[in-house]
């Protein structure tokens, strides 16, 4: 009740007429620049945060939030229109919903990720407004071990991108785990497969595998069966608005895509990669159409876009409630309340409650802007894919290649954006996988580092890993994951023999 | 190894694919031999690598499997000539921003080659419409953004 | 929350250049090089520069520009290639010494000609409120019982936090080969794993502990400045508890190599000229932010030892060898 109350108070402060204006000047910057990839909002509100010192704290705070969901919704629509997921977290909404596009259905496609996005963020904001102190009593304590044991589930289920060979999809994986050795070892500080390169120190950056395997190298596919099998991109078909049928399919998805993103995106080192991809074989393995996976099924639009969406949201919990920083954006947000002399955390809701419900009542109203905002340009979006086919995919190459300047100008990040659309190509060609690798660069650094957190902390006894109930209870669920289909065959194979 | 029947032999890109992946995990398993410093608790920095390592092996030999066997799904014929015009494009790019020739003249390279590649016969109108598009994005990078993308002589006109 | 050393070493330094110097000299343009990404801390230092340097109209065009990779040394080569341009300086800090030791750099930073210092933040040693340790002699007997036991939280390898960590076992007489150093990607994580109470002790600079040591969560065994901090006035120095120890993370600005002495002088004063501005001083405020400014010889030789130390403790740690 009491936080009811303060939610609405928080209303009153986010709906003064600057305070709108600040929201949606927020949402406008966070749509435009999410729609660039390689620039995300966290880029741009740090590079906000000079301009804006001398303004209003709250209203420069509701715009930086502003920019946050904005960037989010901008996300997906790159990832449709143009196979080029900006970032790592629209990865999963790029498999499918670049299919639709393809096939005429890039409206209901970004109509889909669009109101999933209102949905999630919604419910999302609502658990932030309610269970933000709960949720995070329970998210301190995830240890390494757990984070472990959750990379597990998040590796199990990545053979949902595998297609039908799963010897072609594991070696797509396993390409791209060797990849995420590349670089300086976190937990030593040594250098692993550099070759004394000092550019790849840093390792390789999920982007410039991401745009470079689906963006570059479709473009090189597309290119060397033009003469005598041209691909045909048909800008729209049917409805540009989401047909009865398409409701039908999608509500289910958004609903369990919000409810893989907000804890784990609450949770400190959860990122909105697992859910997105938590979410993608979810609706894979329930969904009615199962042939439609891989050609542009709706629900692997719906549920990822949810699930990303909500774990935006998922981040603010710790960063409100303890003042930590779990994603880039957050870190950036956090040295935007420092920059007025704040400090989120327990007492920021005790010592400036009008500030902290204004925000979050301001990120209600930046929803609802949203999803008005983007509704309208859908129609606008989709015409771009009728841009005739050779200057749509020289403009698609422009920009990847702008992505991966805007962050890292040096030659050899380029190289390695030609080199991967290259092996994107010869992927293509013979038929294998490549989301597999993008998962694998993105889960296996982060599974490895939390390993051996794990590890470092129980002086090497891996029995930590069973100790510990979610862990155990995590990898009991992998476990299940991975028995579950092969038992399941045996057991039709069983029936059918009885028959 | 298995069909002895078959004589005219493997399916080479499966054998090349095993090759690269056995290739490829042997410089992982070298790199990881070299390393010097390792942690005092848990497992150190080349525990992982090992394990990918032997996974890259054991994948790399079951494509030899494959190639004795079914092989990789046929590719239709690929158009070559398309192809250099993209990866020719590309590699103009990297010259020109690794020699600091700067983003817009690159650009514009790159525009007009991907649109050759894919059919157009235009070169001269789309180097123009790249530049245009590559000084655009240079411009609302460096005054929108204060992000400054590589600069050759040109760009310097406009900062 | 400065040392009384660094700040008088900062006034003399002020009042010394305004007295040699009757006019400043004058640098119309340049060029400010972050070598990381856009949005991190040195981003931040330089296009908060770029910021003061324009608005107080000290220099009339500054441009910043990044150069990502291997913690700053890539933009540090890139540094030393523009041997002889005036119109340069690049952004780095304590970090990067230790970076450029773990990444076997080519290049390091006694080839480049060092302009001053600008900032510095204190760094603290807390643990959780319900741990049993209460002072930093509490935690040294602990280390130097069983160091495999004292599991530490902090950031990078080889970064501020875990050079902080290895002085304060070296310091306490306990075995800095052997220290249980986890790092963690951000504060954010590091300071999730001291709240789930997973480790002994965490280290961080003071602003990113700040909230939860003021909500109670946290408890400061030590800061590492020499003096105690304006807004943390109960949390003790580690020379107050007897361990002779201290480290500031400091950023500072250095140009290329090959300068002839007014180009250097050009560069400095208008440095100078910033720090004192009332531009830059807000931002300072603003950031949170304390102002260490240091220049001319007194930085270069402050400079020199860092290296020194940092070189020391790697090596002794085991991270370098």
């Amino acid at each position: 009740m009491e936080t009811l109350l303060s939610l609405l108070h928080g209303f009153t402060v986010a709906l003064e007429p600057s305070k709108l204006l600040f929201c949606l000047i927020g949402v406008f910057l966070g749509t435009a620049v999410g729609v660039l990839p390689g620039i995300g909002p966290a880029l741009t509100v740090a590079l906000l945060l000079p301009v804006t010192f001398k303004l209003d704290p709250a209203g420069s705070l509701i715009m930086f939030a502003g920019i946050y969901y904005g960037g989010m919704y901008g996300g997906s629509t790159t990832a449709i229109l143009l196979n080029a997921p900006g970032e790592s977290a629209s990865l999963a909404t790029a498999l499918e919903g670049s299919k639709m596009a393809k096939a005429g259905r890039g409206g209901p496609a970004l109509a889909t990720s669009a109101i999933g996005s209102f949905v999630a963020g919604l419910i999302a904001t609502i658990g932030l407004a309610f269970l933000a102190p709960w949720l995070v009593e329970v998210a301190v304590k995830f240890g390494p071990w757990d984070y472990f044991a959750l990379m597990i589930v998040a590796f199990v289920t990545v053979s949902a991108t595998f297609g039908d060979s799963p010897l072609r999809g594991l070696t797509s994986l396993f390409i791209g785990i060797a990849l995420g050795l590349i670089g300086i070892d976190k937990l030593t500080g040594q250098a692993r497969l550099t070759f004394g390169v000092p550019e790849l120190l840093n390792g390789v950056e999920v982007t410039t595998l991401a745009v470079g395997l689906f963006a570059v190298g479709e473009a090189f596919y597309v290119a060397s069966k033009r003469s005598h099998a041209p691909e045909e991109i048909i800008p729209i078909k049917g409805s540009l608005w989401m047909t009865k049928e398409d409701w039908k399919r999608s509500w289910a998805p958004w609903l369990r895509g919000t409810a893989f993103g907000f804890p784990i995106g609450a949770l400190p080192a959860g990122g909105a990669e697992v859910p997105t991809f938590l979410s993608y074989s979810t609706e894979k393995r329930l969904c009615k159409y199962p042939d439609e996976f891989g050609k542009g099924a709706i629900e692997g639009v719906a549920g990822p876009e949810a699930a990303n969406n909500a774990s935006a949201a998922g981040t603010l919990v710790p960063l409100l409630t303890l003042g930590l920083p779990t994603s880039a954006t957050a870190a950036i947000m956090l040295a935007g309340f420092q920059q007025y002399g704040l400090n989120p955390g327990p007492l920021l809701f005790a010592e400036k409650p009008d500030l902290v419900w204004g925000l979050i009542a301001s990120l209600f109203i930046a929803n609802v802007m949203l999803v008005i905002l983007n509704l309208p340009l859908i129609g606008l979006w989709v015409r771009l894919l009728a841009i005739p086919q050779p200057w749509l995919y020289a403009g698609i190459v422009v920009f990847a290649t702008m992505g991966t300047l805007a962050v890292n100008g040096s030659p050899v990040e380029l190289a390695m954006l030609f080199i991967f659309g290259f092996i994107g190509y010869l992927m293509r060609r013979y038929d294998y996988p490549v989301a597999p690798m993008v998962v694998g660069l993105i889960l296996g650094p982060m599974a490895e580092q939390q390993l051996r957190r794990a590890l470092q902390i129980s002086l090497g006894d891996p029995m930590i890993l069973l100790e510990n109930p979610i862990s155990a209870t995590l990898l009991g669920i992998a476990a299940l994951a991975l028995i579950a289909p092969f038992a399941m065959k045996g057991l039709n194979r069983f029936k059918a023999s009885e028959d | 190894m298995t069909n002895e029947t078959r004589t005219q032999g493997a399916d080479k890109p499966a054998l090349i694919v095993g090759v690269l992946l056995l290739i490829v995990a042997a410089l992982i398993g070298y790199d990881a031999s070299q390393q010097t410093i390792t942690s005092n608790y848990g497992v150190g920095p080349t525990a992982m690598p090992y394990v990918v390592a032997a996974g890259l092996t054991i994948l790399g030999l079951a494509h030899f499997v494959v190639a004795f066997r079914e092989g990789l799904p046929k590719p239709d014929a690929a158009d070559g000539t398309a192809l250099l015009w993209i990866a020719g494009g590309l590699i103009f790019l990297i010259a020109c921003i690794g020699l600091g020739g700067g983003f817009v003249i690159a650009i514009a390279v790159v525009f007009a080659c991907t649109a050759r590649g894919m059919g157009r016969r235009a070169l001269a109108v789309d180097a123009a419409i790249g530049f245009v598009l590559g000084l655009a994005i240079f411009l609302v990078f460096a005054k929108v953004l204060t992000l400054i993308l590589p600069a050759g002589p040109l760009e310097q006109l406009f900062l | 929350m400065l040392t009384s050393v660094l700040k008088r070493g900062a006034l003399a330094a002020v009042a010394l250049a305004a007295l040699s110097t009757a006019a400043f000299a004058q640098v119309s343009e340049l060029k400010i090089m972050a070598p990381a990404a856009p949005g991190g801390g040195w981003d931040g230092t330089a296009r908060s520069m770029q910021q003061a340097l324009t608005a107080a109209g000290i220099v009339k065009s500054v441009q910043v520009n990044n150069v990502t990779g291997a913690g700053g040394t890539i933009g540090l080569s890139q540094l030393i290639g523009a041997k002889g341009d005036g119109h340069q300086l690049m952004v780095n800090g304590f970090v990067m010494v230790g970076a450029i030791l773990l990444n076997k750099s080519p290049v390091n930073l006694t080839q480049v000609t060092p302009i001053a210092r600008l900032t510095a933040e204190a760094e603290v040693i807390v643990v959780p409120t319900e741990s049993p340790l209460k002072s930093a002699k509490d935690l040294a007997e602990r280390l130097k019982a069983d160091p495999a036991k004292v599991t530490w939280a902090g950031g990078s390898a080889g970064g501020t936090d875990h050079i902080l960590a290895a002085l304060f076992a070296q310091a306490v007489g306990a075995d800095a080969k052997k220290i249980n150093y986890i790092p963690f990607s951000g504060g954010g994580e590091a300071l999730a794993a001291m709240l789930g109470g997973r480790v002994t002790a965490g280290v961080s600079g003071y602003g990113e502990f700040e909230g939860q040591i003021k909500a109670g969560k946290l408890r400061v065994l030590a800061v590492s400045s020499g003096k105690r901090l304006e807004n943390a006035p109960d949390a003790p120095t580690l020379k107050e508890q007897g361990i002779e120890l201290e480290l500031l993370n400091w950023r500072s600005v250095v140009a290329p190599p090959g300068l002839s002495a007014e180009q250097t002088k050009a560069l400095t004063d208008t440095v100078e000229k910033m720090v004192k501005s009332k531009e830059w001083q807000e931002i300072l405020k603003a950031r949170g932010w304390d102002d260490s400014f240091l220049a001319g010889a007194a930085f270069d030789s402050f400079l020199k030892g860092e290296i020194e130390r940092v070189s020391k403790v790697m090596t002794e740690v085991g991270l370098v060898k």
